[in-house]
């Protein structure tokens, strides 16, 4: 990709090319940690799509303040997620949405996936909302310690340690070794 | 103290290692001392980065794709504020125009258009654009009442040409549009703390919600209550009918989609259900 920040500059001037470059490089990401927060693949698709709409309508207040532009579209994907747990806790719990994979691959392929993914959501669901969150970020949104760290509002520090803590519960939880 | 933090910058750096492509091995192999503890850890998240490889389907990427490029379009057509309307509401006097004005164009051809047709993911995302684009919640909810209706015609056409997983998937989406109903005129709803803010990002969408109507005085309580009781009686008439409709459905539908079709009204019957009881 091109320098992310020269694509922020010019996106902010409304350059349409610039946008969708953005778009394309972390549509993916913004989707599985959205994905693996909530457990349920319309409302995260939907979360996906307001994630985005949400950056065009913002994207002139974004300044490069040490903060990477990656940690500001996290950051809104993250407030996203956390009104919508906070509205669901508020409603009856609806039951895991199993269709998280894509539908158009391998069917065997997917079985195994989906038992995976239905493994790493349970398990999940273990952890506290702090660990979650860094546990989606670094996996799912493929950030560094420093981007989650600043997303959190959390020392660099503090994120190793939650992360260290997550993966020993997750360990425990999935059984692994 | 300092051990552990020494252990979650090794832990840490070995987790960078394998996300670039590293084995666990090699990752051991630099920190023999630690490896016994490392190893499980190591493992277990090799685990879970795999498992989060979760993709969108290439369905929802595509309509996604669409309404983002639309949107962009819209945003950079016009670069300063329209009548001084705030962004979001320029943008949402935009799209409405370009859909009014599209005539025989793609968003105009979209509207009336069925599951099984080439532009109804642009149907799909049009409506998305419309409803995320809605500032306030009883017009979001009015919005969803008028997407359940689309849905329950769509369900109608696709049982009628027996196509029983369509049937299912769009009932999927009328039961997520009842939900989300039911959520936004939620009264719980009006309670829900504020979202944590975000430094540059979007006040609007992100900023606390507004004073409930109740707390906004006289004036904005007698509207919201008229609002509320207009809904209402659009989705007691709609709970009547769409059900009705479906049932009536079932008659000329062929026997592989009549399975489907009854799933559907039962969709509908709960979903109507649970949106007048929060609307009451």
């Amino acid at each position: 990709m091109q320098d992310e920040e020269s694509l922020v500059r010019r996106a902010k001037q409304r350059d349409q090319a610039a946008f969708a470059q953005l778009y394309e490089e972390y549509f993916d990401k913004i989707y599985r940690y959205v994905a693996l927060r909530i457990g349920d693949r319309m409302e995260a698709e939907d979360i996906t799509q307001q994630v985005f709409l949400n950056a065009i309508q913002a994207i002139s207040s974004f300044k490069w303040r040490g903060i990477p532009f990656s940690a500001w579209l996290f950051r809104i994907a993250h407030n996203r997620v956390v009104d919508y747990l906070r509205r669901k806790a508020k409603a009856a719990t609806a039951p895991l949405d199993e269709s998280l994979v894509a539908s158009d691959d391998d069917p065997q392929l997917i079985a195994g996936q989906r038992l995976d993914i239905e493994r790493l959501l349970s398990a999940a669901r273990k952890l506290t909302p702090a660990q979650q969150e860094v546990i989606s970020l670094r996996f799912a949104g493929e950030l560094s310690i420093a981007q989650v760290a600043k997303i959190m509002g959390k020392s660099e520090g503090a994120v190793k340690a939650l992360q260290h803590s997550a993966i020993v519960a997750l360990r425990k939880a999935l059984s692994v070794v | 103290m300092k051990k552990n933090s020494e252990f979650e910058n090794i832990l840490d750096e070995c987790l960078e290692r394998l996300a670039k492509g590293e084995g666990v091995e090699q990752c051991l192999q630099s920190y023999p001392e630690q490896a016994a503890q490392l190893e499980p850890l190591l493992r277990t998240a090799q685990v879970v980065r795999k498992a989060s490889a979760i993709l969108p389907r290439s369905e929802f990427k595509a309509r996604a794709r669409y309404e983002f490029r639309s949107a962009i379009q819209t945003a950079t057509k016009r670069r300063l504020p329209l009548f001084g309307l705030r962004p979001r509401r320029v943008m949402a006097v935009m799209i409405v125009s370009i859909l009014l004005l599209a005539g025989g164009g793609t968003a105009a051809a979209a509207s009336n258009s069925m599951p099984d047709s080439p532009l109804y993911p642009v149907k799909l995302a049009t409506e998305q654009v419309q409803l995320t684009l809605t500032p306030s919640d009883m017009g979001k909810a009015r919005l969803c009442a008028m997407l359940a209706d689309r849905r329950v015609a769509e369900i109608i056409y696709m049982a009628s040409k027996g196509n029983a997983q369509q049937v299912d998937v769009v009932a999927q989406r009328l039961d997520k549009r009842l939900a989300l109903l039911a959520r936004l005129v939620s009264v719980e709803k009006l309670e829900v703390p504020a979202v944590e803010s975000v430094p540059g990002a979007p006040t609007e969408e992100l900023a606390p919600p507004a004073p409930s109507e109740k707390a906004r005085g006289r004036g904005g309580a007698v509207v919201e209550g008229n609002d509320r009781a207009k809904l209402r009686m659009t989705v007691a008439h709609y709970a009547a009918n769409h059900p009705a409709a479906l049932r009536a459905g079932l008659r000329g539908a062929p026997e592989s989609a009549k399975p489907a079709l009854r799933r559907a009204i039962d969709v509908s019957e709960t979903g109507y259900e649970r949106a007048l009881a929060a609307l009451d």
